[in-house]
């Protein structure tokens, strides 16, 4: 693969996270770009490519990111494409579009309103439609047979889980834009009943209406107009069998196939935010990404404090581009997931300037 | 191939199953954003609003609460009364296709009307009170509100802000004078 | 034409017999048709492909949410980096398009792109109508507009009969168009019923199955290729939104952008005379003049002069959809990427029996929404043609 030219983000901006918004997705989206433009100092007409990530089954309407070109002002018209994914992939489209070398910036945005419909309805969709769907197999229960599976295994305790759940809600009450935040006992929390055993509620991302937008430049420009542009130095993504039964589900090899291509291990990783919907996910991915002790694991609270799907990935990205921009951290993880149980996932790591 | 659970797909004689109906129902619930609701309520009262950007001067019926245009938000403050009579400024006649849900079973008009000044665009709206074959660009129509009582704005969602027949039922002519269709080439949608 | 990305080509293509129900195929057998088809073409097996960018118009027409996680082990994609592009009507155009980027981009040297459709597997009317009462279809929507076309055009009403008539002729030269209409005259699409005034049925396109495939590689693929390649000269992609006071729903500013940023790219300063043939996103008939003008092929009020004279005819001087297009094969999801590959097919001098004798550039197009989404390329035989 050819060398890759310096693509850096340079401004990113995210909805509060709510369990149902009063707003529709364009009215609370509309901010949200407003302000990772103003952030980026790019003028929105100078803006060389857009890309939006969405899923049409959220709200339950055919054609559902048409509206959303609304919120980014697309007259005159726009150079746009839209990914039927989570924004990180977006992220990647337009990352990709800028090593053509002919636009210097890009705008990249993920939205979701998944508080109009029921989950555990919906996500049975994303199955194999002739032999997994009629069985209305849902996101909780098959993430409930991952966790089995790595407690039998030895890899991860209930106690464990319910720390990632308690570390990760302290953590979110200096997020302004989360959702579940607070103290919370761990022992308290391992007294709860079963949702759906092994997993209790702690071990579940709340329901969440949000929004994330990340603006990106090209060399001269982004250090022309950013102090300290948080530099993509590797991104990548894979996906894996579809069959959960196809997979060894205490593993992530996807990750791990993403993570080496994006170079993760070539130094050392002092933040990584991972896309984790579930507590028991935190391991699988640390272990798929080589991550150690050190490195301090979602300081925004993760995807366990606030769930926006289709935008959460992409909230990743931005949360450790902030570690860089913000936090003068010098190299950063963020991390992005599609799918049943880890299906599918994008490692994109990010590097501030000595 | 034996059927099980009901499903009776096998026709009769020894012709193999090839398909299997199945369906699925999804139910969704969504807030009513609030320049929606207080579009709501106007309808229920027989009249129509909208907001007007003080940017662009543009009129969003029903309002969004934003200009994309000039992405700029906007609120109460930007509402304005509209006409409840216009123009025919486009229209269509649909011979309906029949699918799950459909009701319709007769061709309809769905016409385009440009409302009086202030102004502000309604598409995709039923004319009545005449033959379909005589709907024309040009023609000048009123509002049919439906009795006071009888009004319900159900329909009436985020992104179905012209499904209104459930207060407004449709326009019907004047008989006023048809003004030049050419007028209103650029006002179609 | 400086540009600094890594050239691409196109060097095999695939599509499936496209028809109103494949119920011999499941939805991975019936993208594995296509895909198979262009590694053949292409001379390559699954394990040469380096990525794979799928594209499908809204989930809801299969009731299949995301459909490339449960796509990926067909199409092998499993331990590759997969995406999912979707922009309405257009889809097909801009997943073609983000597979060239990849290359153009320089991430990949072989990317496997597929799009689809299985209509006959859900309603698209009912998606349409998000499952309410008096759908109208795109036809309803897109019927004013062509309405206003007429009237603003002063084009006689047999424009549209013809152009029907001359992409069901095309289509019979082509094995893969769902319609095979061999007996099609002008009478008859006059006298078929009316759908959405001035739309007949025989205007419209039908609702298929199908689904297309393209391998890309880069300029060494391209160089190595058995069978000669197109040549990616330019892509372009242009959005607006759909719907406000004011806006030009006839020649609408996004799909004339769309062709000026893509012409300059290329070099092309008449389009008329420096392209040999076009495949356009026509699924109602009058869409052939309409894109002919808003892509400025012809003046204002021209494009329907150049169907009446038939110079959109195969054996015309502007070939317009010799594949039969979208009016003889309408996978939804699928449809821009038969024109962005038919294009290709035309300058790689592999359309057979609809080639268009000596085709060196070509132009491919597709729309979406509102008619507010567009996604556009150029392919040439050669990397550098000269465009005079
Ligand atoms: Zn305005």
């Amino acid at each position: 693969m050819a060398a890759l030219k310096d693509v850096a983000i340079i401004g990113y901006a995210q909805a509060r996270n709510e369990r149902q918004a009063q707003a529709t997705e364009v009215q609370f989206l509309f901010p949200v770009i407003n302000e990772a433009l103003e952030m980026s100092k790019i003028p929105r007409r100078e803006i060389g490519f857009t890309c939006a990530g969405s899923c049409d089954y959220l709200s339950g309407q055919t054609f559902a990111f048409v509206m959303n070109l609304e919120a980014v002002g697309a007259w005159p018209p726009i150079s746009e494409s839209h990914v039927e994914m989570d924004g990180a992939w977006a992220l990647y489209e337009a990352w990709v579009r800028l090593q053509h070398e002919d636009i210097d910036t890009a705008l990249v945005f993920g939205s979701g309103k998944s508080s109009p419909g029921n989950p555990a309805e919906i996500y049975p969709l994303q199955m194999d439609p002739y032999t997994l769907t009629p069985l209305g197999f849902d996101p909780v229960s098959s993430a409930a047979i991952q966790a089995r599976a790595l407690l039998d295994a030895g890899k991860v305790t209930e106690r464990q889980m319910a720390e990632i759940a308690a570390r990760s809600r302290r953590d979110a009450m200096k997020n302004p834009y989360a959702q579940v935040t607070g103290e919370f006992d761990v022992d308290e929390l391992l007294a709860q009943p079963y949702v759906t055993a092994p997993l209790r509620k702690h071990d579940l991302p709340p329901i969440s209406d949000g929004a994330c937008a990340v603006v990106l430049a090209t060399g001269d420009k982004a250090r022309e107009v950013c102090e300290r542009p948080a530099w993509i130095r590797g991104i990548d993504h894979r996906i894996e069998a579809h069959q959960p039964g196809m997979r060894d589900l205490t593993t992530s090899r996807s990750t791990r196939l993403a993570g080496e291509a994006a170079g993760v291990g070539s130094a050392p990783i002092e933040v990584a935010e991972l896309s984790a919907t579930f507590t028991h996910q935190e391991p699988i991915l640390r272990e798929a990404l080589g991550l150690g002790d050190q490195v301090a694991i979602n300081p925004s609270g993760g995807a366990l404090s606030a769930n926006p799907v289709m935008a959460v990935g992409l909230a990743r990205i931005a949360e450790a581009a902030k570690q860089i921009v913000e936090g003068g951290r010098r190299r950063t993880l963020g991390h992005a997931t599609s799918g049943m149980c880890l299906q599918q996932n994008l490692v994109c790591v990010l590097e501030g300037e000595q | 191939m034996t059927d099980t659970a009901g499903n009776a797909t096998t026709t009769s004689g020894d012709e193999p199953v090839t398909m299997m109906e199945y369906f699925m129902q999804l139910e969704y619930s969504d807030v009513v954003s609030a320049p929606v609701m207080r579009f709501r309520d106007a309808l229920m009262d027989a009249r129509l609003i909208a907001q007007q950007c003080p940017k662009c001067k543009l009129v969003y019926v029903p309002p969004k609460g934003y200009c994309p245009i000039d992405t700029v938000e906007l609120d109460e403050r930007n509402e304005i009364q509209l006409a409840d009579r216009g123009v025919v400024t486009n229209y269509t006649v649909v011979t309906p296709v029949q699918y799950y849900g459909q009701k319709e079973t007769e061709p309809f008009v769905r016409a385009s009307i440009l409302l009086d000044p202030p102004g502000g665009m309604l598409i995709l709206q039923d004319v009545l009170d005449i033959p379909v074959a005589e709907v024309r660009a040009g023609m000048r129509v009123e509002a049919v509100w439906a009795p006071k009582g009888e009004r319900d704005v159900d329909e009436i969602g985020n992104r179905s802000g012209s499904a209104l027949e459930g207060s407004l039922r449709g326009f019907r002519p004047t008989g006023e004078p048809d003004m030049p269709a050419e007028a209103f080439s650029d006002k179609v949608w | 034409m400086a540009t600094a990305h890594e050239p691409c080509a196109i060097v095999g293509f695939g599509q499936t017999k496209h028809k109103k129900r494949r119920d011999d195929l499941s939805l991975p057998g019936l993208v594995r048709e296509a895909a198979e088809r262009a590694l053949d073409d292409a001379g390559m097996t699954w394990s040469d492909i380096e990525a794979v960018v799928i594209g499908k118009a809204p989930d809801p027409f299969e009731g299949v949410m995301m459909p490339e996680l449960s796509l990926a082990d067909a199409l092998a994609a499993v331990g590759k980096p997969m995406m999912r592009v979707h922009t309405a009507g257009s889809v097909g155009g801009s997943t073609s398009i983000v597979a060239s980027s990849l290359i153009m981009g320089r991430r990949h040297q072989r990317v496997l792109t597929v799009a689809y459709e299985k209509q006959s597997e859900g309603n698209a009317q009912w998606g349409l109508a998000g499952g309410r009462s008096g759908g109208m279809g795109a036809g309803g929507i897109f019927a004013p507009w062509m309405r206003s076309y007429i009237r603003g055009s002063g084009a006689p009403e047999h424009i549209g009969w013809k152009v029907a008539v001359k992409d069901r002729l095309n289509a019979v030269k082509n094995p893969y168009a769902h319609l095979q209409l061999p007996d099609i005259t002008i009478e008859k699409v006059k006298e078929s019923p009316m759908l959405w005034e001035p739309i007949h049925f025989l205007e419209s396109c039908p609702s298929s199955d199908g689904a297309a495939a393209m391998v890309l590689t880069d300029e060494e693929g391209g160089r190595a290729a058995s069978k000669p390649p197109a040549w990616v000269l330019g892509t372009a992609m242009r959005s607006e939104l759909g719907s406000f006071p004011g806006r030009d729903t006839v020649r609408p500013q996004a799909g004339v952008e769309c062709a000026e940023m893509l012409y300059k790219e290329v070099g092309i300063t008449n389009p008329r005379e420096q392209i040999d043939v076009a495949e356009l996103y026509v699924p109602f008939s009058w869409y052939e003049p309409m894109w002919l003008e808003g892509h400025d092929i012809a003046g204002p009020g021209e494009g329907w002069k150049m169907v009446d004279s038939g110079e959109t005819e195969i054996t015309g001087s502007f070939p317009v959809n010799p594949s039969g297009g979208v009016l003889s094969s309408n996978p939804i999801g699928a449809s821009g990427m038969l024109r962005f590959g038919e294009a290709a097919q035309q300058v790689r001098g592999q359309a057979g029996e609809h080639q268009v004798p000596g085709a060196k550039v070509a132009l491919a197009q597709a729309y979406g929404g509102a008619a507010q989404y567009f996604a556009m390329w150029v392919v040439s035989s050669e990397l550098q043609p000269s465009l005079s």
